[in-house]
């Protein structure tokens, strides 16, 4: 795999015609497919299951996507880096919103949403340490109380369960954004904002980070 | 201490920056960054707002990281060796 092409020379080519177009395409998509087997057969320890050739069909048709896309995209590619890279950036958003959407496909935010516990339902949320002390734990159950009327308080249902799904149980942002109608940007912005404002709420009740960890680490 | 308390407290006070660019914005610089990381600049010392959004977002930070696996694997000659 070398660069044999300046990003002039993909663009002319990707958008000409013929025979020279034909040519750039299946360049572009060899060089795709490379980078994605490598990416899936080196990287990912979830997949030492399937076989080289599945690995191979895997990367072939997420290649053949990749290029599809790169099309769709050409005309805000900016100059500022090289094709190549940013025609493999794109390839990587392919290959993994993919692997994400099967890795969760059985995967419900309402379902893990619906109970609401959240938080630690004892007064006594430190675990693997000796038991407080009557006075800890009643201030741990007071900020465990002020946690929880920030979260019912300044955030609206939607920033919960986003915040819940992707901040606290590590769902990728493409599969909760699709499951709430809305897009990863969009989804990152709501997240920030509620950030913000559980950050603002819990600091007006005078409840900082060194704080906290110091109340509940014991 | 709890594991989901202590993920919502660092979620909320350590993950969060405040002007932190979106994912759209971080991911127009990514090929750019990329190609820069893999000339042998550190990532910290080129764009910092992309190295802030990367710290606290995991999606972007899983993309960025398998672009610049592939691209170093190119540069290594690793990627001609598949056939």
């Amino acid at each position: 795999m070398t660069t044999d092409r300046t990003n002039e020379q993909w663009l002319a080519d990707l958008r000409g015609d013929g025979e020279a177009q034909e040519r750039a395409l299946l360049d572009l998509k060899d060089r795709l497919q490379r980078g994605i087997f490598y990416y899936l057969s080196r990287e990912r320890s979830d997949l030492t299951y399937l076989s080289q050739r599945e690995l191979t069909q895997m990367a072939e048709d997420l290649a053949q996507d990749s290029v599809l896309r790169v099309m769709d995209n050409l005309d805000s590619f900016r100059g500022d880096s090289l094709f190549t890279t940013w025609a493999t950036r794109i390839a990587v958003r392919v290959a993994i919103s993919d692997l994400r959407r099967a890795r969760y496909k059985d995967f419900s935010l309402d379902s893990l949403t619906a109970n609401g516990d959240l938080l630690p339902a004892t007064s006594n949320p430190v675990s693997g340490t000796p038991p407080t002390g009557p006075e800890r734990s009643a201030e741990q159950a007071e900020v465990l109380a002020k946690i929880q009327a920030a979260l019912d308080n300044a955030l609206t249902e939607r920033q919960l369960r986003a915040l819940i799904a992707v901040a606290i149980h590590g769902v990728p942002l493409d599969v909760v954004a699709e499951q709430m109608d809305t897009n990863r940007n969009a989804l990152y912005k709501l997240i920030h904002d509620a950030r913000r404002k559980l950050r603002a709420y819990l600091e007006s009740q005078g409840l900082s980070l060194e704080y906290m960890m110091n109340l509940f680490q014991g | 201490m709890d594991e989901q308390l202590h993920k919502l407290i660092n979620s909320i006070f350590v993950d969060h920056q405040e002007n932190c660019i979106d994912c759209e914005t971080c991911c127009q610089q990514l090929s750019c960054l990329a190609d820069m990381v893999t000339s042998g600049v550190e990532v910290e010392q080129l764009l910092p707002a992309v190295e802030d959004h990367l710290r606290c977002c995991a999606d972007c930070r899983e993309e960025y990281q398998a672009l610049l696996c592939i691209m170093r694997a190119d540069l290594n000659g690793q990627l001609s060796k598949l056939d």
